[in-house]
């Protein structure tokens, strides 16, 4: 059986290894109402949780939002062996609505060990699926030193 | 196997109506059995049939990558000493 391709790293100049993700509306639901809100709180920090959160309760299409975001956010890092850390991989509400990601603890040491220095998101819904697509930026590299 | 494995074996196969059974060394991860979404769910399942607290964020994936690693971790053989 032959050997599987090597992929390059993650980051590095020329390379912008892109993430996505999609996550079934339905699904979310059943968890919303088999668990409650205390399941989500595993997964989204206080922050996020009140940008999805509206005068009836929690949105479950932003959810979905937040979470396929994250999710897609994860993939850029291009990590073996490890599972999403999801509360480091904060997505919020910037004003004017566009999605923001935060990366802190792990993520952020993933990041940096992948040389990413940020990472951007876009979130789309509709009614029963919420995707998102992430793009690393790539940490500058340092000038070579003279030798 | 005991109770609680039994519970996350047939947890992962009702959301897996193609497979009949596990095998105890089937990687669970790389044959998609366990995602990012359902993984959450199933650290919830895992603490209550083990009674073991997981902190999801320093959890290893080769603790949960097969059910004979979640045996060997979660579920180890309760010894009974003689007296």
């Amino acid at each position: 059986m032959p050997a599987r391709p090597v992929a390059p790293p993650a980051g590095g100049l020329g390379w912008a290894n892109l993430g996505m993700d999609i996550v079934s509306v339905n699904r979310v639901r059943r968890l919303l109402a088999q668990y409650g809100e205390r399941f989500f709180e595993r997964m989204l920090t206080p922050g996020e949780l009140a940008d999805c959160r509206t005068a009836t309760g929690l949105d479950v299409l932003s959810l979905c939002g937040r979470i396929a975001a994250k999710e897609a956010a994860f993939k850029t890092l291009r990590v073996r062996g490890r599972f999403l850390p999801w509360p480091d991989i904060v997505v919020r509400r910037s004003d004017g609505g566009w999605p923001l990601v935060e990366l802190h603890g792990s993520a952020a040491e993933m990041a940096a060990g992948s040389g990413i220095a940020e990472i951007t998101v876009s979130i789309s819904h509709d009614v029963d699926y919420a995707v998102a697509v992430a793009a690393p930026i790539i940490a500058p590299t340092p000038p070579a030193q003279p030798s | 196997m005991a109770d609680g494995l039994q519970q996350i074996k047939n947890w992962i196969l009702e959301r897996h109506p193609e497979r009949q059974d596990i095998a105890p060394d089937l990687d669970l991860i790389e044959n998609r059995l366990i995602d990012s979404l359902s993984f959450v769910e199933f650290v919830f399942l895992l603490e209550q049939e083990s009674g073991v607290s997981i902190q999801m964020e320093t959890l290893e994936v080769e603790v949960i990558r097969s059910l004979g690693a979640i045996e060997r971790h979660f579920f180890p053989a309760q010894v009974e000493v003689q007296a």
